[in-house]
């Protein structure tokens, strides 16, 4: 058997393990490098690494995600681009930087909020007045309460979880506004379990984000947790 | 809702691989965070993570056509791409001696492995790891999410290469037979 050379003799273990070394990376380099050889040109043996890639994927949600350098994408750019030499000119047009980080923290994992398997049922909301407007801050990926701001009649807003959202007893939800152009959010204070009323004053446009933040909120002024919920104030 | 919010991995990756740019930037905003987050704890270092990143993402552009999603998950495979640069650039710049204090790591106790409850997936794997001792889990975290080589594991916790390597391999196993369908 080819995996033989990679076993230390504790037991018949078969090429699975060497397999599932490799995905784990205990494996040292050179054992490394004939792994990868070896998924090249043997389909059963790269079968087996999609198995065990697949396995152990959800443990990477162990690692908290952390924004790359802001020049990072620019760096990959610049090396696709001297790759595809034909392609280069044909950059994509640039977005918003606001609509960017806005899609960099719906991105966001949702791997440290301790989040309920199954969904709560949802509570309308009814105003005393008809709504004037409103925002629909909706996780990504997962089942999870919703979180829905309606405004009042003084201009003001009402932000109402559907449900109660579980948060580990050493965090907090904090509230983040991001108003249209901007690209750094604002501090809006924690967000209680049953949610929170907003003063007047926030335009239309304005993005509203959640973060999960150690217990007290973000000792920077910025968000340092992962983005769990995210929605733009519209008009009804 | 603009298109590219509302696209699945699978479709991204498939327009990466007839060179569509904006498909690719929406991979790298939908993913940058996970893959570089995973990267850091795997190299202890933002210069080398960072550099992990970046070649996963360009590995990406430019395989994305060998990506078959009759075959493997768009989630595996990015994070495959970048656990593996990470582990060659750990590996390559000779971490075999010990950088780590005992307490350098996030707590990986079974509070911690809370966390994967939040998928179906995860669920599963949380279940099988908690037949583990609470020592071979810890093995494992530290080798999967960690970067440790059997070398480093057996420093790390005082106990011979071997065992290491015999701990490792049967709690694969076991999570093997424990996840089989």
């Amino acid at each position: 058997m080819s995996g033989t050379e990679f076993r230390d003799g504790s037991g018949d273990d078969g090429p699975s393990t060497l397999a599932a070394e490799y995905v784990v990376g205990t494996l040292n380099q050179a054992e490394s490098e004939a792994a990868r050889a070896r998924a090249e040109t043997d389909s059963g043996f790269a079968a087996e690494l999609r198995d065990w890639e697949k396995r152990l994927f959800p443990l990477t949600a162990l690692a908290l995600p952390v924004e790359p350098p802001t020049v990072l994408w620019a760096r990959i750019e610049r090396s696709i681009a001297d790759a595809s030499p034909a392609r280069a000119a044909a950059a994509d047009t640039p977005r918003a930087a606001n609509d960017n980080a806005m899609r960099f923290w719906r991105a966001a994992t949702f791997a440290a909020l301790a989040v309920a398997a199954s969904l709560g049922a949802f509570i309308v909301v009814r105003p005393q007045a008809p709504p004037l407007s409103f925002a629909v801050l909706a996780p990504t990926g997962v089942a999870a309460p919703v979180l829905v701001a309606f405004g009042g009649t003084d201009g003001g807003f009402a932000l109402r979880p559907s449900d109660a959202i579980p948060v580990a007893a050493d965090r907090d939800l904090q509230l983040w506004s991001l108003p249209a152009g901007a690209t750094r959010p604002v501090s809006l204070g924690i967000l209680p379990a049953g949610g929170k009323q907003l003063p007047p004053g926030i335009a239309l446009g304005t993005k509203l984000l959640v973060s999960l933040e150690p217990k007290g909120g973000s000792p920077t002024g910025q968000p340092t947790g992962p983005v769990v919920y995210g929605g733009t104030l519209q008009r009804l | 809702m603009p298109a590219d919010a509302i696209s699945t991995d699978v479709q991204l990756i498939t327009a990466c691989a007839a060179q569509d740019r904006a498909a690719f930037r929406t991979l790298y905003t939908r993913w940058g965070a996970r893959l570089h987050g995973v990267a850091l704890r795997i190299t202890h270092d933002p210069a080398l993570a960072a550099d992990a990143t970046h070649d996963a993402f360009v590995q990406v552009w430019q395989q994305a056509g060998r990506f078959d999603p009759l075959l493997g998950e768009p989630g595996s495979w990015l994070m495959s791409l970048t656990r593996y640069r990470a582990l060659d650039m750990v590996r390559r710049r000779g971490r075999e001696v010990l950088g780590h204090e005992p307490g350098d790591e996030p707590d990986t106790g079974p509070d911690a492995l809370g966390v994967l409850m939040s998928s179906a997936e995860g669920g599963a794997l949380h279940r099988c790891l908690d037949l583990l001792s609470v020592e071979r889990r810890r093995l494992m975290v530290l080798a999967f999410v960690d970067g440790y080589s059997h070398s480093q594991l057996s420093t790390r916790l005082d106990v011979p290469i071997g065992t290491v390597k015999s701990w490792i391999r049967r709690s694969l196993i076991g999570l093997r037979e424990c996840l089989a369908p």
